[in-house]
């Protein structure tokens, strides 16, 4: 072939080459889906809720979430759903039982995020560890420097108030109480509390009634009832069957709707906050009823 | 001879008032020490004799020991006198009450009205609806001709645990976390501090039941040699068949419907009292109430005080007492049989 020819080939060649329309990187938008309520609240407040794309059966906060598609109860997502819905990263909590699970997702392409939330520092380092995850490690920071603020507030106002012994039952029939371990032993005591369950063996156990009475709480806080329709405020409720109580005597005997209490996370400082006014009302003020009262119905405003 | 060995005239008349006597006793003493001890010290006898109670001292002991106690007493002597009464009835001793499939009902029943939010009498009330619709289920299913069929009684019992046990995993599966907690709490078996209606109902059904079944030692005594033997000694056995089952399932459904399930109690005292009082339905069936009744109460005090502040299910404990012993009084058994082989081959050869 002349060399001339050879040249212009070459240069129409390059030229091609040049012009082709070259392949994508493939865009990868992060889709989540969320397990645990407490961390489907904590991508809200860090921006990212418009991520989400599906929760587990308990998640119903923030509101626009609950019309998202349901995945399962705890530790069994259902992979073919999660896999339909190119979810890229499951928010879940920590637990053995849910181990195997995770890795099999793993393998599917799903990163699993397993947040252990079960204890107060637990609660705090889940917030950071999301926010690494959704690139939001600056707005973490903001939130954790505003939640700790609120609650050495509560911490310095209490700490020089006698304690009151305080019940934080979860649970009725049996009872079950907040023990040490739990987040709601680390908030009573913060707030001027001494958990009358101080020697459970366990974050949430069953406590004998014989127990309680012996050791005459002078404030209960029972959160143990979120049926549709329960009555939640102050009250002496089934525990006025023990009126020589110290909590039924002063009237100390709040019914809170669990969701106020039981999901920790970013309303951490709101549950300190709480915490104070039922412990100490002469202090932090009373508790009103809405403070007791279940999720809201209605949409909140978009953040 | 049957498994439940032979009847005979072991400890009549006077043993008997003996062993009766010394069953009373064990009970009042299980009832004393249950209202003595519990997960709060409270100061029970030096009070009772030189002082009074504090206020909180009277409530843990009044309104919720002695209840309890009682609950436990009433509950345990129910669940003995079924065992007596299955095991009579299908000449097995592996029969406890809960092999035909009536507590199977119950729990359901129960779990379905936890579920459902119901709380106070409604769970014990569902339990026992369940109970009976299970009841009545199984024995259309298992008469035939007019017959009462042993086996298909047994299957049929056993298939309707089987599918009730099914139905209860799949509510598990689907339930929350506090409704799960809740469900299995249920499911290990509780005795509650028990209101004096439920009380009265326990105590009372327990003995009419008792007193009902006692009517019928010497029908149980003969049907010890088989249906065909305790026919032509004059027994009506079908009759004899239906009211055994039937009261043995609303003791059961009481029980279960109350407490949840706890298990043992029905299978290892009734073949303790054989061991020690003989086959004779006439002593076995008031000593089984006695015994079952101070076991029971010695074992929710374990439940009670073990593991203080927190309390174990008592059905837990029954289990984790009945168990080994059984397999020590199955060894000893098999032992004694097995030497009992061994002479007749002695003697063959």
């Amino acid at each position: 072939m002349p060399r001339a020819l050879r040249a212009r080939l070459l240069g129409v060649l390059v030229v091609a080459v040049g012009c082709a329309p070259k392949a994508l990187p493939p865009v990868v938008t992060e889709r989540y889906a969320v397990m645990a309520p407490a961390a489907a609240e904590t991508l809200a407040e860090l921006g990212v809720a418009d991520r989400i794309v599906a929760v587990g059966d308990f998640v119903d906060y923030p509101v626009r979430l609950r019309s998202l598609p349901k995945i399962g109860a705890y530790d069994s997502p259902n992979a073919e759903r999660l896999v339909e819905l190119r979810v890229t990263h499951l928010f879940t909590t920590a637990s053995e039982a849910g181990r195997g699970e995770h890795a099999r997702l793993g393998g599917l392409g799903i990163r699993v995020v397993a947040l252990d939330t079960s204890t107060f520092d637990g609660t705090l380092a889940a917030i950071s560890r999301i926010a690494e995850e959704v690139g939001r490690p600056s707005e973490a920071r903001q939130l954790l420097e505003r939640m700790n603020a609120r609650i050495e507030a509560v911490r310095r106002r209490a700490e020089d108030r006698p304690r009151r012994r305080v019940l934080v039952a979860v649970g009725h029939d049996p009872i079950f109480v907040a023990g040490p371990g739990s987040h709601l032993d680390a908030l009573l005591r913060l707030a001027g509390g001494e958990n009358v369950a101080h020697d459970a063996v366990a974050p949430y156990q069953l406590m004998s009634l014989e127990m309680i009475l012996d050791r005459a709480p002078e404030v209960i806080i029972d959160s143990a009832d979120n049926r549709p329709g329960t009555a939640h405020g102050f009250g002496d409720g089934s525990w006025g069957q023990w009126p020589f109580l110290p909590a039924v005597r002063e009237r100390r005997v709040a019914h809170v709707d669990p969701w106020r209490l039981l999901v920790p996370g970013p309303r951490l400082a709101d549950m300190a906050e709480l915490m104070g006014r039922l412990i100490h009302p002469e202090l932090f003020g009373p508790a009103a009823p809405e403070d007791l009262a279940g999720l809201p119905v209605a949409e909140e405003p978009a953040r | 001879m049957t498994a439940t060995g032979p009847v005979g005239a072991r400890n009549t008349g006077r043993g008997w008032r003996w062993s009766l006597a010394l069953l009373v006793a064990a009970l009042v003493g299980s009832i004393a020490l249950g209202v003595s001890f519990g997960a709060a010290e409270v100061p029970f006898w030096q009070r009772l004799l030189g002082g009074g109670w504090s206020e909180v001292q009277q409530a843990i002991l009044l309104a919720l020991r002695l209840p309890r106690v009682l609950a436990a007493a009433g509950l345990g002597g129910l669940l003995a006198v079924a065992g007596v009464a299955f095991q009579a009835l299908l000449r097995n001793p592996l029969a406890d009450p809960y092999v035909l499939g009536v507590s199977g009902g119950a729990s359901l029943g129960g779990v379905v009205a936890l579920l459902a939010g119901l709380s106070g009498l409604g769970v014990p009330i569902a339990a026992f609806v369940g109970a009976l619709a299970s009841l009545v289920a199984i024995q259309r299913i298992a008469t035939s001709g007019g017959r009462l069929t042993v086996f298909t009684l047994l299957l049929t019992g056993a298939i309707f645990n089987a599918f009730s046990a099914a139905l209860i995993y799949f509510l598990q599966s689907v339930a929350s976390r506090e409704e799960l907690s809740a469900i299995v709490f249920y499911l290990m078996g509780r005795i509650p501090s028990a209101s004096v209606a439920t009380l009265a109902a326990i105590w009372g059904v327990g003995c009419a039941i008792t007193l009902a079944l006692f009517a019928s030692a010497r029908e149980f005594n003969a049907l010890v040699s088989g249906e065909e033997g305790a026919q032509q000694l004059g027994v009506d056995v079908e009759r004899l068949k239906r009211r055994t089952f039937v009261l043995g399932s609303l003791a059961t459904a009481l029980a279960v419907a109350t407490a949840g399930l706890i298990g043992f109690v029905g299978l290892v005292v009734p073949h303790v009292l054989r061991r020690w009082l003989g086959p004779d339905h006439r002593l076995l069936l008031p000593a089984a109430f006695l015994a079952g009744a101070s076991f029971l109460v010695l074992a929710d005090l374990a439940a009670r005080t073990l593991a203080a502040p927190t309390e174990l299910p008592v059905g837990v404990v029954t289990a984790l007492l009945g168990g080994p012993f059984f397999l020590v009084l199955l060894r000893r058994s098999g032992a004694a049989i097995g030497a009992g082989e061994e002479r007749d081959g002695g003697r063959r050869a």
